[in-house]
């Protein structure tokens, strides 16, 4: 790709970004969405400091390299081999540092980007946002929901920016799904069926000088939920955003139940989330069967979104039966034809398989945008709309699905939560 | 005919699609009738959902003995017990054990030797069109085409430009492909698959033999012209299940009525479109 041809396809990006979130009441729902695709004016570029260079931190880099307003200003890991592997992406010269505070003392930044282990994002965030510096975190936020509540309130205390990485609020598709969805399109929604299904086990081979509970943080319940924060966060955030609102309870149910390899957070979880008016979501992760993949099913009475495919569907009405409508045209025009009919009885419970309509516009990465977006924030001391509570309320409806499962029992939606 | 005027009513019940498309007549009155029959019908014979069918399979799953108070109920019991007999047993909404079963008439009393129970499945569907071709002849319509399910087909009085109905049972592999072109007027039309989408219905019960037990699963499909809805369904049924012998005798009885089409050629290859001999 030439230069000219990543300027337009950014430029057909943002366009559909913009064209996706201009709709009745998109302001209201996605915020954030046309601001992040303005113009960025001209201006010195954000210097960030990445903390974590693992897959997901690497991936930022290169993301933030394709912004027009950050650029990667210092590296900070612990372990060695994916340091060196994220130098590659930046200027020889770039500080490298194997403690975050270090990196903070050394006031060569303007703000921080976070992609460790799920339980290291309370403290550096707050570390950082005590040291001053503005926080891009990846999701989910942290290990427990008070840990999630306190990077809040420290952000307001200090006054500064604080944004979790929460790709799919910036997908063109998502945002054009929601505007379809707002319009009436699909009805009243009152059911989302979302899984995250996959068939490997999720363990990562352990490089020369690694540890297991470092490269397998996900597998170890004192690192992580598991299921829950790693996948489900995503698709919870999904969840309330086209909901339109926030979990009442949650009920759960989740086991070791195929990968029986010494790890202790579950490699299976079933649970519903109630919301105002009856409305559920459905939701299910494992690791031991792909067929059903990643994906929310939204429906409503008139149709069903399904996102992860970029596909609309309308409800199919129990129809015409088609010979029957044309006999009775032919007779109308004073045809006598053959009337095909008859077979086995007509059923109408099958699952539909309409091929449904495109929500159009292929992948390219959201997650730069979301950078632009922060970059914009740090710039202006002023956050993008709406994204920090997305994120929070995501964070919490994961973690407090982990504690329904725990204890066996239905939760109740939080009453002491961070408000915004 | 000069006069096109046509009413139509759609609408599911017996868990499918029932359409009732009537000719000359543009008096909603008549599509009510005919809607209602089947209607009730459907709340006699059900068996998803409390209703007489259930009630009498209570008392006959314990070997019991009970009084039919319900007018159609006690009409199907006797139309089929004709059916029962027509085709050897082969028609059998008990499954195998219709031999067990003593019905007074007079009494209205019904009672088995062996406890059983009764799903009137595709001949609730015929049954229910015999009673809505009945309400439309009560209130004079003269040509009409009736659907439940596609599967049972009844047409009254002639087409409305004439002559029979001429129908044709789609191949159900082979799009653009008939099975059988019949040309049908005051007759009902009753077709069996063992394939084809329908036959896909998750709960669907398996086709059974009711002479042995044997679960029929032979991609086939039979076919049957009858003067009722309900010995179309039952002779349909019968074809399907029977084994080759009391097939033919069934056929040679009627060989322009009914038909047996095996769908048994290699995937791929072209498929025999012969009834069987
Ligand atoms: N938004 C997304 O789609 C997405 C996708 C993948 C991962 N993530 C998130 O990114 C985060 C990281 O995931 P990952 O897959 O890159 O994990 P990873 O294990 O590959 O990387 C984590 C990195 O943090 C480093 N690290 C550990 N302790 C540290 C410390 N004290 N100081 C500095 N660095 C330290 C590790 O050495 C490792 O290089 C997680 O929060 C995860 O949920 C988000």
């Amino acid at each position: 790709m030439t230069d000219d041809d990543f300027a337009l396809s950014r430029r057909t990006f943002l366009d559909r970004v913009l064209l996706a979130s201009a709709g009745l009441g998109m302001s209201t729902a996605a915020p954030w969405a046309a601001r992040a695709a303005e113009d960025i004016p001209k201006g010195q570029r954000v210097r960030i400091g990445v903390i974590g260079t693992g897959d997901r931190g690497r991936t930022l880099i290169q993301n933030l390299n394709k912004t027009r307003n950050c650029t990667v200003a210092a590296l900070c890991d612990t372990f060695e081999p994916h340091m060196a592997k994220a130098r590659a992406y930046v200027p020889a010269n770039t500080p490298v540092f194997t403690d975050h505070r270090k990196m903070l003392e050394a006031r060569e930044i303007d703000a921080v980007v976070i992609a460790t282990p799920l339980d290291l994002h309370a403290r550096q965030t707050i570390d950082a946002l005590d040291a001053g510096y503005p926080v891009f975190c990846e999701k989910a936020m942290a290990r427990t929901i008070a840990d999630c509540s306190a990077m809040v309130t420290r952000a307001r205390q200090r006054g500064k920016i604080l944004q979790i990485g929460h790709q799919r609020l910036f997908n063109p598709t998502y945002l054009n799904a929601l505007k379809r969805a707002q319009a009436g399109e699909i009805g009243p929604i009152t059911q989302i069926r979302a899984s995250w299904h996959r068939n490997r086990s999720w363990r990562r081979q352990i490089p020369p000088g690694g540890t297991e509970r470092e490269i397998n943080w996900r597998l170890h319940r004192d690192r992580s939920a598991g299921l829950m924060t790693e996948l489900a966060t995503h698709q919870l955030q999904v969840a309330n955003w086209f909901m339109g609102g926030l979990p009442t309870r949650v009920m759960g149910s989740g086991s070791i139940c195929f990968w029986k390899d010494g790890r202790d957070v579950y490699d299976q979880v079933a649970l519903i989330y109630d919301y105002s008016d009856g409305r559920k979501v459905i939701y299910t992760s494992m690791l031991n069967n792909a067929r059903y993949g990643c994906e929310e099913q939204i429906q409503g009475s008139k149709g069903t979104i399904e996102p992860e495919l970029g596909r609309i569907y309308q409800e199919v009405q129990p129809g015409a039966v088609p010979a029957l409508a044309r006999m009775r045209a032919d007779v109308q025009a004073g045809r006598k034809n053959t009337v095909p009919i008859g077979g086995a009885t007509w059923f109408p419970e099958l699952p539909v398989t309409t091929p449904g309509d495109s929500l159009g516009w292929g992948e390219y990465d959201e997650t730069m945008l979301q950078f632009e977006g922060f970059g914009e924030a740090v710039r202006s001391g002023k956050e993008v709309p709406g994204l920090l509570a997305q994120a929070y309320h995501a964070s919490v409806a994961s973690l407090l699905g982990e504690q329904a499962i725990d204890q066996g029992k239905a939760l109740a939606w939080p009453t002491d939560l961070v408000t915004f | 005919m000069t006069d096109m005027a046509a009413s139509v009513a759609r609408f599911t019940a017996m868990g499918t699609r029932v359409e009732l498309h009537l000719f000359g007549c543009d008096d909603p009155a008549p599509l009510a009738a005919a809607k209602a029959a089947i209607l009730s019908v459907e709340d006699a014979l059900t068996i998803h959902h409390p209703s007489p069918a259930t009630a009498l399979n209570d008392a006959l799953s314990t070997d019991g003995t009970a009084t039919v108070e319900d007018r159609l109920l006690f009409a199907a019991l006797l139309q089929v017990d004709a059916l029962w007999r027509e085709t050897g047993g082969l028609f059998d909404p008990s499954l195998g054990h219709w031999s067990a079963l003593t019905i007074d008439r007079t009494n209205r009393r019904v009672s088995t030797a062996r406890p059983l129970t009764l799903d009137f499945g595709g001949f609730g569907k015929g049954y229910a069109l015999d009673h809505a071709v009945t309400a439309l002849l009560a209130m004079g319509v003269g040509s009409a085409l009736l659907s439940a399910g596609e599967s049972s087909i009844a047409v009254l009085g002639p087409h409305p430009l004439g002559g029979g109905w001429p129908l044709a049972v789609p191949h159900p592999e082979d799009e653009g492909a008939w099975l059988v072109e019949l040309e049908l007027q005051d007759a009902s039309l009753s077709i069996s698959s063992t394939i084809g989408a329908g036959a896909a219905k998750p709960d669907r019960a398996a086709m059974i033999r009711p002479t042995d037990g044997a679960i029929v699963t032979t991609p086939a499909t039979a076919v049957a012209a009858a003067a009722t809805g309900a010995e179309a369904e039952a002779l349909s049924t019968a074809l399907l299940v029977a084994d080759p012998a009391a097939r033919e005798r069934l056929r040679a009885a009627a060989p322009d009525r009914r038909f047996l089409f095996p769908h048994a050629a290699p995937v791929g290859a072209k498929r025999a479109l012969e009834p069987t001999a």
